[in-house]
């Protein structure tokens, strides 16, 4: 056989078993009826083009420099080619990104910068750092030759969209919005990134996660949760690039979002009927009158969209720059308390104080997490009305239980420090709230030292006279 | 056509012969099965393993041939007439005990491995009096609890309990055993370069045991398709020597007990 047959053969297989490939043509940020349904058509379509334009497709990112993300960039020469796949050699990896200003290099991620390519810019399909190759996603023309110099960037994008789609996706969603399709088996739900809120961090309540933050819970997990750890299955470098595109994803949603939020008080959905129906002017008229309007609106470099956009993403990037300065980290200022009887008495009095620490009203007397807010109604913020369940409620709209403390399960960590941080600052998106203002840091700590014993308590005298001579009866290995 | 099944039934034995002369010759093709066991345990199995492989290679290639031969000297002459063999006795008897002996001897011969590896009683006793973890599976990852430095791993969870997340470490040269719990679905321990594997399952504690007989980081692996995200199951083990061991546990435990003033170890400090 020829080997036309043959790799038509083989193109044929791989088809017939590649179920897991990626769709190429489904891969799109879409948006999401929650936050989009509420918001006439014509203004949905400028939000996406918006995005568009600064994020680009999942297969297409952008490397948008205003965002304090680490897109990499790296120069090189070539060494040799192989088909599509082309070997290098890399002068540096810099993180100067200020070529990146160049709109082709932002959007394709590579240049050929000497040789019969010169000027030309490419899509980057794979590149790999440690195996010195890349691949372009469109077959070059003229191939390079040996020597031949470009520069690359936004490959951690590229690289991180890979691992994300094979790791995070299925559940976190394409864009980030908790909603993959193995979502909707979970309770808890997987974080929607969209809101820009990480609830278990070491920044202070009003500042967003760190990438420390962020790469903890990638690699040690959330246990309680469906979140595994993926460390050592990814590596350092795999991490690291995973957690820039989960920013970037982040703050693409934080502001579709905010632009969405925005647009939706002047282009409801039902606009154009409502205002008919008040002035009986015709549909198609006030249609136009809208579409005008959303040009203006996109069109005035003042007061219009760029504005906007410069406002909300001027926050954004102050707000997760910040995450990354060392006096945003809540460290406590004096040590631990000694784990004592009285530190862990004097922890729970201030738990059960109502005018206290509050954690009785959610968590409850014993710590197992059944207070008398929970079976409530509560307000929600968003609306200014009532939740129509009893129980609290997050920010995503999620009903969530407080934690059961007696399970000796620490979603956040189990080193004091840890439990430091959630009862100092709250849990960002949740009703846990900060007590740093009402409650000394010596108290804190004698509320971590109960936290901390609660699942040793024991129920009963009875029981506790078991505990206290605990190591001979439950034993475990001298079963035979 | 006849002779087709006659070369039909002949091939097999003979690539069987060709593949096994070439991956025992040339190793350096990675053609035979994965590398000597880093437990003596995994050894003697793995020499069950190849006994059992010679004998089923041996009658393979005899049964192969012999239906060969037949077929082909039966498609040459037309003369000769077929013998059948239906009732007879003799033959009947050949069939049955012959197979019988090699199970049985199979069956007496594995069985001190298998108690070793399998029955508590005959575990090693230093191994079986003190377990060095707790290992629980869930989807999808492996969480594990070890004591407290100088302390017994208890069945409930300790206060000083030290614990840690897809990565296991044992101190090389002694026997060391585990308990092995699930917290949702069947998965399986698997460590393919100790030869261990054994299911986790719900509800119960599963202890095993080995003897790592040499440092490294070993695959650990769920076996058992246990969900979408069995695949994201790949944690390590960390065999070391005994000094290595103790630091690591330290190390943990200081880990554990970070207050941000603590003297903090190399995972705290980057955390900071």
């Amino acid at each position: 056989m020829s080997a036309r047959v043959w790799r038509l053969l083989v193109v044929v297989l791989a088809g017939a078993v590649a179920g897991c490939a990626e769709d190429a043509s489904q891969m799109r940020f879409a948006q999401n009826a929650d936050i989009a349904k509420p918001v006439h058509r014509k203004a949905r379509a400028v939000v996406e083009k918006t995005l568009e334009e600064h994020f680009g497709t999942p297969l297409n990112s952008v490397a948008w420099l205003k965002l304090p993300v680490n897109y990499g960039k790296a120069e090189g020469k070539v060494k040799s080619v192989d088909g599509r796949s082309v070997i290098v050699d890399f002068n540096a990896e810099t993180s100067d990104l200020e070529s990146l200003k160049s709109p082709e290099l932002s959007r394709a991620g590579l240049l050929f910068t000497s040789g019969a390519n010169q000027g030309k810019s490419f899509l980057l399909a794979s590149y790999d750092a440690s195996e010195k190759s890349f691949e372009t996603l469109t077959a070059l023309e003229t191939a390079p030759a040996e020597g031949d110099q470009f520069v690359v960037a936004g490959q951690n994008l590229r690289h991180g969209r890979k691992l994300y789609a094979r790791h995070c996706q299925h559940c976190h969603g394409i864009n980030g919005d908790g909603d993959g399709t193995t979502a909707k088996y979970l309770n808890p739900r997987p974080r929607d990134y969209r809101l820009g809120i990480f609830k278990f961090t070491s920044t202070n309540k009003d500042t967003k996660a760190s990438r420390d933050d962020l790469k903890r819970i990638v690699s040690q997990g959330i246990p309680g949760t469906y979140m595994p750890a993926f460390v050592p299955m990814l590596k350092e470098n795999e991490l690291a690039v995973l957690i820039e595109y989960v920013r970037w994803l982040a703050m693409r949603g934080e502001l579709e979002v905010q632009l969405l939020k925005d647009l939706k008080n002047d282009y409801a959905a039902d606009r154009a009927r409502k205002e008919a129906q008040e002035t009986k002017a015709s549909t198609s008229d006030i249609e136009k009158q809208i579409a005008k309007q959303l040009e203006e609106y996109v069109a005035n470099p003042t007061e219009g969209l760029a504005a906007f956009i410069e406002t909300v993403t001027g926050d954004m990037v102050s707000a997760w720059e910040g995450a990354e300065t060392a006096d945003t980290v809540i460290m406590p200022p004096v040590p631990r308390v000694p784990d004592t009887a009285e530190s862990r008495e004097r922890g729970k009095a201030l738990f059960v104080k109502t005018d206290g620490g509050k954690c009785i009203n959610c968590h409850g007397p014993t710590g197992r997490g059944n207070g008398f807010q929970t079976e409530d109604f509560q307000k929600n913020d968003a609306t200014g009305g009532f939740y129509e369940k009893r129980g609290l409620h997050d920010s995503w709209g999620e009903q969530i239980k407080p934690r059961d403390l007696t399970r000796g399960i620490y979603r956040g960590g189990r080193r004091p420090i840890d439990l430091y941080r959630r009862i100092s600052q709250g849990i960002k998106g949740t009703p846990m709230p900060p007590v740093a203002a009402t409650v000394k840091p010596e108290q804190v700590w004698d509320l971590v030292n109960y936290v901390l014993s609660v699942p040793f308590e024991s129920a009963s005298p009875k029981a506790a006279k078991a505990h206290s001579i605990a190591g001979q009866p439950n034993e475990l290995g001298n079963a035979n | 056509m006849r002779k087709f099944w006659c070369a039909f039934f002949v091939f097999w034995p003979i690539v069987a012969i060709i593949y096994s002369l070439i991956s025992s010759l040339i190793p350096s093709l990675g053609w035979w099965f994965p590398g000597p066991s880093v437990t003596e345990l995994g050894q003697r199995i793995d020499n069950l393993f190849y006994l059992i492989l010679y004998i089923v290679t041996a009658v393979f290639i005899g049964t192969q041939i012999a239906m060969g031969y037949v077929l082909w000297r039966a498609s040459h002459s037309k003369d000769e007439r077929a013998w059948f063999s239906h009732g007879s006795h003799s033959l009947e008897v050949i069939w049955s005990v012959v197979p019988s002996v090699i199970l049985l001897f199979l069956a007496l011969y594995q069985m001190d491995v298998w108690a070793l590896f399998r029955v508590q009683a005959y575990f090693p006793k230093e191994a079986r009096e003190a377990p060095v973890a707790e290992v629980t599976a869930r989807q999808f990852e492996w969480r594990i609890r070890y004591p407290a430095p100088g302390k017994k791993l208890q069945l409930k969870p300790q206060p000083d309990d030290l614990y840690d997340v897809n990565d296991l470490h044992v101190p090389i040269n002694r026997p060391v055993m585990i308990q092995l719990r699930s917290e949702d679905v069947q998965h399986s321990f698997f460590l393919p370069h100790l030869r261990v594997k054994q299911d986790a399952v719900p509800g119960q504690i599963i202890p095993i045991w080995f003897k790592a007989e040499r440092q490294g980081l070993f695959d650990l692996t769920c076996a058992e398709l246990c969900g979408w995200g069995h695949y994201k199951m790949r944690a390590q083990l960390t065999a070391e020597t005994e000094v290595e061991y103790e630091a690591y546990l330290k190390k943990l435990q200081a880990d554990q007990n970070y207050d941000g003033h603590a003297t903090p170890s190399a995972v705290a400090k980057k955390d900071e």
